[in-house]
């Protein structure tokens, strides 16, 4: 049984993402920073690894908000996510952002993932 | 061949430590060109320009800063060195958020060039730091004030109310007033214009508050001639023995001193810190400070608090047919003709590209409207002289008050961000009546949903 490659945008795709084995986040087109709780980077896949010039030994098991993408510390993004938490509710929303990926300003589009309970929460990112 | 693979394997874990460095660095850092395109930009920096870019992108420093540090591409432009500091730590006060009372509210900018084709930027978030350097300023105004040689000083006593209670020599040296100023409220010394009756109140409180109160300004003598004072108000420490139910009782004292020799030195300070580099009108920093200390004020004893925001119309067409230096010179023209018109007591400011704010404080709407309607007929008739014969421009303005015991008075962040909230409001419906035209805030405007949070894309 083969199962489609999940794209950016597709539903419901925290839930496959939980699911999904090391080479499947590898193999996605698009970059995928998941994080738990307490904001450890617990998942990073390849597309993101690459485009940020971070192996992942340097990113997983750290917190994502201050010391992986501090860019991302504000209330555009991490504002949000803690909103989510503090209400138990469920956050995916995409928006249009600039990370800096090797100091350099990049166009992309954010997906913000999280489920109600906060257990796994994601961050995707496509070029735009 | 192996020790080839080892070096290239040492060079890439080095770049990796080297970008994350980058990453991590806890100021932001941009390289632009002089005309702020981005080059490189750090995560910091996005993290802190990100809120404030009005087009959502980072493509360029100066756009990004556009709505809340409209004169830097002017600074960077005229700074005459091939190479150097072009400012250093300038302070940029962001619109009190409405998002978070975590957010940054003072960020600091520091702009080096490099050379004739890049700068470097290092943007630090100081907002707790510059709330701890306001205390400290404080502190210091109070010792130069009595630390510094005195030359002379007129001593004068106060009752409750800020009334004189006697008359000395020392008051006749100094202002030149005769026995006659007893009994006169202490704005007696005021220049018109700057002194009202709630201020007046307000420093008396002030002293019982911290010990005493302490300002700088201009002072008027008897013969109408002004001087630069400083003025400092203390309780006096055994007030209670003259008997608190006697109204004439001495209360306060009030000790002036003329410092005009001073005050070049302490006026320049002032301006570097708290003027728009263009117009010389009160910058952000300086209107933020004024609006938190009326609303402060306000809380405690109520009174009407009134904001007038104007902004020049379709002000790009200037820029488009004229230039951005002739754009500059109305702006300058109309910082003239808004300091002309309003009162010493009034803080005038710039507060973005062509928009300017006007905070009234113990002012009614009617007085704001007016006022309003005074600048706009003003301007109407003035002509900025342009390499291509003479520009005629207009002004809206939106108003709007804040009434004692509103909701927003309680507290001081959400107040005055409410206020600039209706004024805008009020002056995108100006805008909307056909523009050079003054309308002021009523509460049908805050339900529709239609009007943006800006009205700077209105032209």
């Amino acid at each position: 049984m083969t199962i489609a490659t999940p794209s950016f945008d597709t539903p419901g795709l925290a839930d496959l993402l939980d699911a999904s084995s090391q080479e499947q986040l590898d193999a996605l087109e698009f970059g995928v920073i998941g994080f738990d709780a307490e904001t450890i980077v617990q998942r990073y896949n390849a597309v993101e690894s690459q485009a940020a010039g971070l192996s992942p030994q340097r990113v997983i098991g750290e917190p994502l908000f201050t010391n992986v993408a501090p860019c991302l510390n504000n209330f555009l993004v991490a504002q949000r996510f803690e909103d989510a938490a503090d209400d138990a509710s469920e956050l995916d929303d995409t928006i249009d952002y600039v990370l800096t990926l090797r100091m350099r300003p990049i166009k992309v589009k954010l997906r913000l993932l999280a489920s109600a309970s906060g257990a796994n929460r994601y961050v995707l990112v496509q070029r735009r | 061949m192996i020790l080839a693979e080892d070096s290239a394997e040492q060079l890439r874990a080095e770049h990796e430590a080297l970008i994350q460095f980058l990453y991590l660095a806890p100021v932001g850092l941009v390289q632009a060109s002089l005309d702020g395109e981005i080059a490189m930009i750090n995560p910091i920096s996005a993290q802190l320009l990100m809120p404030l870019s009005p087009d959502g992108c980072l493509t360029n420093l100066f756009a990004a800063l556009e709505g809340v540090a409209p004169d830097l591409r002017l600074q960077c432009a005229q700074y005459p060195r091939a190479q150097g500091m072009v400012f250093e730590g300038l302070h940029i006060h962001l619109r009190a958020a409405e998002q978070s009372k975590r957010a940054p509210q003072i960020l600091s900018l520091t702009l080096l060039k490099l050379d004739e084709a890049r700068i470097m930027a290092v943007i630090q978030d100081v907002t707790a730091e510059v709330r701890r350097e306001r205390q400290l300023r404080q502190s210091d105004a109070w010792l130069n004030a009595i630390l510094t040689r005195i030359s002379d000083y007129a001593l004068v006593s106060l009752d409750r109310l800020g009334r004189i209670v006697d008359w000395n020599e020392s008051i006749a040296r100094v202002t030149g007033f005769g026995e006659h100023v007893v009994g006169s409220p202490y704005s007696v010394f005021y220049p018109p214009g700057a002194m009202t009756p709630e201020h007046l109140l307000d420093r008396l409180r002030e002293a019982d508050r911290n010990g005493w109160s302490l300002d700088e300004g201009l002072r008027l003598r008897a013969d109408a001639s002004q001087f630069w004072a400083s003025a400092l108000i203390a309780p006096l420490p055994d007030r209670e023995a003259f008997g608190l139910d006697e109204p004439q009782a001495p209360a306060y004292a009030l000790i002036l001193r003329d410092i005009s020799d001073k005050r070049a030195a302490s006026e320049k300070r002032r301006q570097a810190a708290f003027c728009d580099h263009l117009t010389g009108l009160a910058n952000r920093r300086a209107f933020f400070e004024a609006a938190e200390l009326e609303l402060d004020r306000a809380a405690h004893t109520p009174r009407p608090l009134a904001l007038v925001l104007f902004d020049a119309d379709l002000f790009k067409n200037v820029n488009d047919r004229y230039g951005h230096p002739a754009g500059d010179r109305v702006l300058v023209d109309l910082a003239e003709a808004l300091r002309d018109s309003f009162r010493i007591v009034d803080t005038v400011a710039r507060l973005g590209g062509e928009e300017f704010a006007v905070l009234l404080p113990s002012t009614g709407e009617e007085e704001a409207l007016a006022g309003a309607e005074r600048l706009r007929a003003l301007v109407a008739t003035r002509l900025v002289p342009s390499d291509g014969g003479e520009i005629a421009y207009t002004v809206s303005a939106g108003v709007a008050v804040l009434l004692p015991g509103a909701e927003g008075q309680r507290d001081s962040a959400g107040g005055i961000d409410e206020l600039i909230k209706r004024a805008d409001q009020a002056l995108y419906l100006a805008k909307g009546r056909g523009r050079n035209c003054v309308a002021s805030w009523t509460s049908g405007l805050s339900d529709n949903e239609d009007i943006p949070k800006r009205s700077r894309n209105a032209g």
